[in-house]
């Protein structure tokens, strides 16, 4: 190996400093001389030799790990990784690069879901536009505009006949899913309303706002017949379980809570996040053997029912309701937590957040199974189809993305 | 009746309403963007939103910028006292004028900014308050360059035994050199900070506003040059 003049000068002057450094008198002093060095040792170069010689092995590694990552990636990329029949509906997770990145939006994305019948999905913005895209084609199809500042949340009932959005303009409003026309406008919240979902019988739809209240309305005559009291702030998201029992909701005031429909109680508060909590969602039963293998001894005996929240502190942690008690916590996440939903299948977690990832969790093992760098501004939400191997993101980055499983 | 200390809206002299035009949409993000980090000042403020810097160092933090360029401190009394900081509760402010203020003399200045600074304590109790001291301007050593130098010793003094109050005063050797000259590529007019020029105030800010936060969220690499091999294996342990 050819060395400049200066380098070999260094490399003499560490060789020097390691003899000395090490002792080796006779040995420093006659390579001093065959090397027509003077005999002081340069403090400057203190160390060096032991340095590079544990750089290199460490770069060496770090070389290995990267090569390793990178022809997994292009085996991903070029054979499309495990193929998509070679595993069972509930292994799929996304894969990078995504599907379709879908523009239009003129601010940030706030919500995206899917349509649980037709192959469209929906995104909410900033904009106060609702844009419905073909996640199949990547097409853009139409817009529902009535809104008149930013939307927060929207939701279909089970049938995907009905719309329903929420908004900081304090409204609420019900669309026609065919004919895509607005059926209703429901005023009552006296402040931005963030959060909305239907019964699950679709007759009732359920609202939380940052006037600290959550809201039931009927469907038919748009009526608010309920209100729940209790968070201490802005509640930033509502969910109804299964059944349509009990509603789960969350809150800066760094709590959820859980809350008897019937009765208007609260039935939990369950504190143990250290910032606004930004959202939730209900495990569906697929995913009870993980949560039960994941939870230890309790939870395997516990019936549940389970809970994940996420929280600007970063974390995600599951709850048991039955006994009000932290499980687990998922921590991996570099910012806030925005964007919650279970894998069909049960075996997983997915999460978008301010770190601009979307992540794959692996529930059984509390771990973080993949990462995806999905967008180039904080990612706001995700959705994940009940049967079809597709997932969706947002972003403040005014994008939508559709993401193909295998 | 010190001038620099009472509010007062900026007047519209050419016409165009800008001004109270942005007033108005920092009272709109003020409401919906539950920052954690707020920004307010004059053109240097708000002239960094527009830096690769601000997106990979100051976003990922939930900051936002509400500088408007030409602000003297009367102006930001007026828009705290017209509601820029109601209906949030960031965690740091950041405040950083008076370079604007020609026709105050330099206690009148100081007297204005610690004026905004009990302002913005009674709206905001819980955050802390980050004062920048004003960098150095014109080519060559000049007046306003003294004056400023008088109002950052006096905001020394001011602010130092302040709860919850850190001023900020970046070295001003890192811009104007042995012979006193500031170099254009750190301030391309003599007054605004190149992206190079932010470098330089920002790195120790971020650490502040980090060290604030209680969190240390990973942002893009600060620095412009690309880590060299030779910064890896000098970091080594």
């Amino acid at each position: 190996m050819v060395l400049s003049q200066r380098q070999r000068d260094e490399l003499n002057k560490a060789i020097a400093d390691y003899l000395s450094s090490n002792g080796y008198v006779n040995a420093l002093g006659e390579f001093q001389k065959e090397a027509n060095m003077s005999n002081d040792v340069e403090k400057k170069y203190a160390g060096l030799l032991e340095k590079k010689w544990t750089s290199v092995i460490r770069l060496q590694k770090k070389v290995m790990d990267l090569e390793s990552k990178l022809t997994e990636a292009e085996k991903e990329f070029s054979i499309g990784a495990p193929t998509r029949d070679k595993r069972s509906p509930a292994e799929w997770i996304p894969r990078a690069p995504e599907r379709y990145s879908l523009s239009g939006h003129r601010s940030p994305v706030t919500k995206v879901l899917f349509h649980p019948v037709f192959s469209v999905v929906i995104s909410a913005s900033e904009d106060a536009t609702i844009k419905i895209w073909d996640y199949e084609t990547g097409d853009y199809e139409r817009s529902l505009k009535g809104h008149t500042d930013s939307i927060q949340d929207i939701a279909f009932d089970h049938t995907g006949k009905l719309l329903a959005s929420c908004s900081a303009d304090m409204m609420i409003k019900l669309w026609d899913f065919q004919g895509f026309e607005c059926l209703k406008t429901m005023f009552g919240h006296d402040h931005n309303v963030s959060s909305i979902t239907f019964m699950p019988s679709g007759d009732f739809i359920v609202s939380a706002s940052r006037d600290k209240t959550i809201k039931m309305w009927e469907v038919a005559t748009g009526y608010c017949v309920k209100t729940f009291t209790g968070h201490r702030e802005w509640v930033r998201m509502v969910r109804v379980n299964k059944d349509g029992s009990l509603l789960a909701s969350c809150s800066n005031d760094q709590t959820v809570r859980v809350w008897v429909v019937a009765t208007k109680e609260c039935k939990a508060e369950l504190r143990e996040h250290e910032h606004t909590v930004e959202c939730i969602a209900w495990a569906p039963e697929s995913a009870y053997p993980s949560i039960g293998e994941a939870g230890g001894a309790d939870a395997k005996k516990s019936s549940g029912p389970f809970l994940i929240s996420g929280s600007r502190d970063k974390t995600m942690k599951m709850w048991d309701i039955s006994s009000g008690l932290c499980l687990f916590s998922l921590v991996g996440h570099d910012n806030w937590v925005r964007g919650i939903v279970f894998h069909p299948g049960g075996l997983f977690i997915l999460s978008a957040s301010d770190d601009k990832t979307l992540r794959v969790w692996d529930i059984k093992n509390k771990r973080n199974h993949k990462t995806l760098e999905a967008h180039s501004h904080f990612a706001t939400s995700v959705d994940m189809h009940k049967n079809s191997p597709y997932v969706v993101t947002g972003s403040v980055d005014q994008s939508v993305k559709i993401w193909e499983c295998r | 009746m010190n001038p620099a200390a009472v509010a007062a809206p900026v007047e519209d002299v050419q016409g165009d309403g800008r001004w109270m035009s942005l007033h108005h949409l920092f009272l709109n993000e003020a409401k919906e963007r539950e920052p954690e980090v707020i920004f307010i000042g004059d053109s240097i403020i708000s002239n960094l939103a527009q830096t690769q810097l601000w997106q990979q160092m100051f976003e990922p933090l939930h900051c936002i910028n509400f500088g408007i360029g030409g602000d003297q401190t009367q102006h930001i009394l007026w828009r705290i006292q017209n509601g820029e900081l109601e209906d949030m509760r960031p965690k740091v402010v950041v405040l950083m004028v008076g370079t604007n203020n020609h026709g105050h003399t330099a206690e009148q200045i100081v007297g204005g900014i610690t004026e905004i600074v009990n302002l913005i304590h009674t709206k905001q109790p819980q955050a802390q308050l980050i004062v920048m001291g004003i960098p150095p301007r014109g080519e060559k050593p000049n007046p306003l360059r003294e004056k400023i130098q008088q109002i950052n010793k006096g905001l020394t003094d001011q602010l130092q035994d302040m709860p919850n109050t850190l001023f900020l005063n970046t070295d001003w050797s890192v811009f104007v050199n042995s012979n006193g000259v500031i170099n254009h590529h750190d301030m391309f007019d003599f007054l605004h900070l190149t992206q190079i020029g932010y470098q330089k105030i920002c790195e120790p800010l971020l650490e502040e506003i980090q060290n604030y936060l209680q969190t240390f969220i990973k942002v893009e690499s600060t620095s412009i040059e690309t880590a060299s091999m030779a910064g890896e294996l000098a970091g080594d342990k």
